[in-house]
């Protein structure tokens, strides 16, 4: 007999004990058996012959109505057999007619199964698990009430929504190849314009030649890829005809566009100019004219003032030297020379008073009786103790002591060279002068003369190049000469090269020496300034390309961290050129001001500039036969 | 806003008017002002004759209409406005103008002589007149400063200072009109640019380009003091003996680093200089102590004391004229610029009996007259020289000079109300 048993409860883990003939033990037959499973796979044909199934690929339906299918491979007699030999289990192995399955049975099940054979009850009294006592019936009761209220919903719905993950949730942001990072913006339809019109303009309608031209084209190089046409209105225009083909070449657009990202740095124009303190913060320097020294009648080549600041030498191409006193603008003396005056330099020692004058071929030592009477007896007492040494030797230059009325002029000493000389320089002791002779053919272009001894000796053999200008070093023995392209810096006691420097530019016109003695510039024609430290390079520092003309003066000042250059622009520009004792800073260079004021007489502005020796100001001398002093 | 009240008064009772407040448009100017006043003054006395005033609000000059010249001292509109007149300064009229042969560099004047100081190397003595009456002629280089020491009757002694680096101590007798070199001051060891007789007329001091001050007595002696001249120097020696005995400084007061340009005597026991080292420094001249130092950013030209206001003037190489308190012990604090000029100020000068005015001589060919309760604009400018202007003087008479470098000394009368002198 076959017993059917409704299950007890859907929550019980165990299999719902089943009501079971006993079976015989050697012999379980086919048993149909209703299990509650885990699975909850449960037939609901109910008591029907299931060889009515036998048919089909299913066996019946679960409680969703879904079909229940056959194993794939029913067991035949040697598996049957095999499994009866080899399977420990196979006793309490039970062959579910329902849903075609081999069910083993637990041990309570078999259990179960012995005690009914024995005509025993069913369940044992000694289990907790009782269906009905008196203390779970309230509880049974409410369970009940809260179904029908619909509180609790027994075999609740299973979500059925499929369960998504953010598949960039953990993405980094800042990553390269980000999403956002590689939006490539679709490129944008051209907007259209007249020719489009459904009325363009007579002049967007093409021609019958022009029409032709354009069907005889390629449809790539044809510069419209539609003929404009003229409608009386809107009403009469007609369909797109080419509305599809402009779609899918919309589509060909958009993906074929080239996917490449272009990297746009946004650089922010203030952040490349360098951070440098405000001009007004850098004061004094000089900012307006003050004083103009008229008097010469030609350009006035070269300008230089007194150790003490007092007076200005100055010499011009009208072969005048004329000295001025600094304050009022006074010109107190004026010496009348045999030639075109190039180049004039006050004797930097306060304690000797005498200016060099170079025009021609002379360079003439001056006594211009200016400032203390006992230094200007000094000066004529030194010049005067000279005794000729014993042995006469062959000098390049010849000097001569002058007497009678050119004495009293104040000429004290001449010295004639074989050559035109053009720059004449004193050592910072003041008893050195050298003189520049260019040219181009011999070793003969630079002298050095010692005033005290009358000595003159030229420290090169070999020609390096045009000299454009030389200088002493302000502390130590060294010797520097600009070419046109570099300036070479000579130990003037080795007697050996020291540096080169390459200036960069076409042709220098004009050096100063920083009072330090580790930085110079270099002013060139071709409207360049370099500042070169000694100690960084050989190469320029800074290149200054404020002028907009051939630069013909550069200066330092003694005391002030300035240093002017003057151009054919007419214009002077004091930069602030900061040098730190730290030798790990590097110069701070400032342009603070332009002056202006000179006239460009014959395509010459500024000749040349030189600072006063205590005061922040500059004095400038130009081709307008004008010297300027700009504080 | 178009009406402000205001209270006028004024230290001249002459011109007094009553001590209520009126209504006056804000919008009036100096001119509506003085009207007003004169109409007050009419009302009031009926012999009154129109008077020019000028108008003085919180100590500033009226200068532009009254509500904007409130506005630009930020003045408060609300309350009664306090307005001071006086009566307006008259112009100063051009008197004279002699002609040099080369630049003036200095100028003093008293109340009988001019003596003017040129880049001929002579110095020369005018009347007021503007007669020349003589040629001081000895030095051998430019005369920088000269100065008058005193005068006992007809006879005058009187300083000249060169780039020779001496001064030399005339004697002037004005009836006989000889002149005599008393002594010539050696001892500075650069150009003298200036020098200064104290007021007791016994002393001076002379400022040179070598850093030094130096006190000398200005007593004209007989006795030689100098020792014996150097042998080998035989051409100073014969210039000693034509130009008066040779007189040694009493003092050296060094300590400027650069040269002095500018000395004067604040009383008979303080000098005053000022100097290229930007630094204007007081010194005791009985000790030679430096008391004070006062820093400027500029070279100094030229000094001026009001005793009057004791103030400081100074003119120095940028447009402004600037004004010190010589006692002040901070240092270097400006009490007020004047700027007005284009070009260095070479030459200022306190007027001798009003604590308010100086006048001022520039680079830019312009003398300036100020009030110092003007500080925005001049009172007036003088723009008579065609070249630099280097000197300017203002004697207790009232005339003030001016000489440059058109070589032009020009002279102008010039009365500051002597009734608000004191005020």
């Amino acid at each position: 007999a076959e017993v059917f048993l409704p299950c007890r409860s859907s929550h019980q883990a165990e299999p719902a004990p089943v009501l079971f003939p006993r079976p015989p033990r050697s012999q379980l037959g086919p048993v149909s058996v209703h299990l509650t499973r885990n699975s909850d796979v449960r037939n609901t044909v109910g008591n029907i012959p299931m060889e009515w199934y036998q048919d089909y690929p299913h066996i019946g339906y679960d409680l969703d109505g879904k079909k229940i299918f056959k194993p794939i491979r029913n067991k035949d007699e040697l598996d049957e057999f095999l499994d009866k030999m080899e399977n420990p289990d196979y006793w309490r192995t039970v062959h579910d007619k329902t849903t075609a399955s081999d069910i083993r049975l637990s041990d309570e099940q078999v259990d179960l199964v012995h005690r009914l054979q024995k005509g025993q009850f069913g369940d044992q009294p000694s289990r907790h698990t009782q269906i009905h006592s008196c203390s779970s019936g309230p509880i049974v009761s409410k369970m009940v009430h809260a179904i029908k209220m619909g509180w609790i919903k027994p075999r609740k719905p299973k979500e059925t929504t499929p369960q998504y993950y953010d598949l960039w949730a953990k993405e980094d942001p800042n990553a390269i190849l980000g999403r956002h990072k590689m939006h490539v913006p679709a490129p944008k339809m051209r907007l259209p314009g007249h020719e489009e019109s459904y009325n363009p303009p007579p002049e967007y309608l093409l021609t019958e030649e022009e029409r032709l031209a354009w069907e005889q084209q390629d449809p790539e190089d044809r510069k419209l890829p539609f003929l404009p046409q003229k409608h009386s209105c809107l009403r009469a225009v007609p369909a797109f005809s080419r509305f599809i083909h402009e779609r899918f070449e919309r589509c060909l657009d958009l993906y074929l566009c080239p996917r490449q990202r272009k990297m746009r740095v946004n650089v922010n124009p203030e952040d490349l100019i360098p951070k440098l303190p405000k001009p007004k913060d850098l004061q004094p320097f000089p900012t307006t004219m003050s004083l103009v020294y008229r008097g010469h009648t030609s350009l006035v080549r070269s300008i230089s003032a007194s150790p003490t600041g007092q007076w200005l030498v100055s010499g011009s191409d009208d072969c005048t030297v004329r000295f001025w006193e600094v304050n009022t603008g006074r010109c107190l003396k004026t010496l009348e020379v045999g030639g075109a005056v190039k180049g004039v330099a006050w004797n930097p020692n306060p304690a000797v008073c005498l200016v060099a004058v170079c025009f021609e071929s002379t360079v003439l030592l001056l006594n211009p009786a200016l400032g203390d009477r006992l230094v200007v007896g000094a000066t004529d007492q030194l010049i005067t103790s000279y005794e000729p040494p014993e042995e006469d030797k062959e000098q390049a230059v010849t000097w001569a002591l002058s007497e009678g009325p050119e004495h009293d002029k104040g000429h004290r000493l001449t010295l004639t060279h074989p050559k035109g000389v053009k720059q004449v320089v004193w050592h910072g002791k003041g008893d050195y002068l050298s003189s520049v002779m260019p040219d181009n053919t011999s070793n003969l272009q630079v002298l050095i003369h010692q005033v005290s001894k009358r000595r003159t000796q030229n420290p090169f053999r070999k020609n390096k190049g045009l000299v454009q200008c030389v200088s002493f070093h302000p502390l130590r023995p060294y010797f520097f000469v600009a070419t046109q392209r570099c300036v070479r810096v000579y130990n003037l006691i080795k007697q050996e090269l020291t540096k080169k420097l390459t200036a960069n530019c076409k042709w220098i016109s004009s050096m100063a020496i920083h009072p330090g003695g580790d930085n110079l510039i270099c002013g060139s024609y071709d409207c360049r300034l370099a500042w070169f430290d000694l100690d960084l390079s050989t190469k320029p520092y800074k290149m200054l390309r404020h002028h907009k003309k051939a630069l013909r003066g550069v200066a330092y000042h003694k005391h002030y961290p300035l240093f002017a250059s003057g151009a054919d622009d007419g214009s002077v520009i004091v930069c602030h050129g900061m040098v730190y004792n730290d030798l790990l800073q590097n110069p701070l260079i400032v342009p603070v001001k332009v002056l202006r004021g000179h006239q460009i007489t014959h395509d010459l502005g500024v000749l040349d500039v030189t600072f006063h020796p205590t005061q922040p100001w500059v004095f400038s001398s130009g081709a307008d036969a004008t010297i300027r002093l700009f504080t | 806003m178009s009406q402000l009240q205001t209270r006028f008064f004024t230290e001249n009772k002459k011109y007094s008017v009553d001590d209520v407040p009126f209504s006056i448009p804000a919008a009036s100017e100096v001119q509506d002002l003085s009207s007003v006043i004169n109409k007050l003054l009419e009302a009031k006395n009926g012999s009154h004759s129109q008077v020019e005033f000028d108008f003085l609000v919180r100590g500033q000059f009226l200068r532009t209409s009254l509500a904007s010249h409130m506005e630009a001292e930020s003045i408060s509109t609300e309350d009664v406005v306090e307005i001071e007149y006086v009566e307006r300064f008259t112009a100063p009229q051009p008197e004279e103008c002699m002609m040099h042969d080369d630049w003036i560099s200095s100028v003093e004047a008293d109340s009988e002589w001019i003596l003017t100081g040129s880049y001929d190397k002579t110095a020369r003595i005018w009347s007021l007149e503007g007669k020349a009456v003589m040629t001081v002629a000895g030095h051998t280089d430019v005369v920088k400063d000269v100065a008058w020491v005193k005068r006992d009757g007809l006879t005058s002694l009187l300083l000249t200072a060169s780039l020779d680096q001496t001064i030399l101590l005339w004697e002037w007798n004005s009836e006989r009109n000889k002149l005599k070199a008393r002594h010539c001051c050696r001892g500075h060891a650069g150009s003298v640019d200036t020098i200064a007789t104290n007021p007791t007329r016994t002393k001076f001091c002379s400022g040179s380009w070598d850093k030094m001050l130096k006190i000398w007595s200005a007593v004209a002696t007989e006795e030689d003091e100098e020792l014996e001249e150097q042998p080998n120097r035989p051409r100073k020696k014969q210039k000693t003996e034509q130009l008066g005995l040779t007189r040694t400084p009493l003092m050296t007061l060094s300590g400027h680093n650069e040269a002095v340009s500018s000395v004067l005597w604040l009383d008979g026991e303080e000098v005053c200089s000022a100097s290229w080292d930007h630094t204007i420094r007081v010194w005791d001249a009985e000790t030679g102590e430096l008391k004070t130092t006062l820093t400027g950013s500029k070279v100094f030209n030229q000094l001026s004391y009001s005793p009057l206001c004791q103030r400081l003037a100074s003119g120095s190489t940028d447009r402004h004229v600037r004004l010190w308190d010589p006692r002040s012990k901070d240092g270097s604090l400006v009490l007020l610029s004047l700027t007005s000029h284009n070009g260095w100020v070479t030459a200022v000068k306190w007027a001798p009996s009003h604590e308010h005015q100086l006048v001022s001589g520039s680079l830019d060919n312009v003398v300036k007259l100020w009030d110092v309760r003007s500080c925005k604009a001049p009172l007036y400018d003088v723009s008579a020289h065609e070249d630099k202007v280097l000197c300017v003087d203002w004697t207790d008479s009232g005339l003030l000079l001016s000489g440059g470098a058109d070589n032009k000394l020009y002279t102008y009368r010039y009365t500051a109300c002597e009734s608000d002198a004191g005020a």
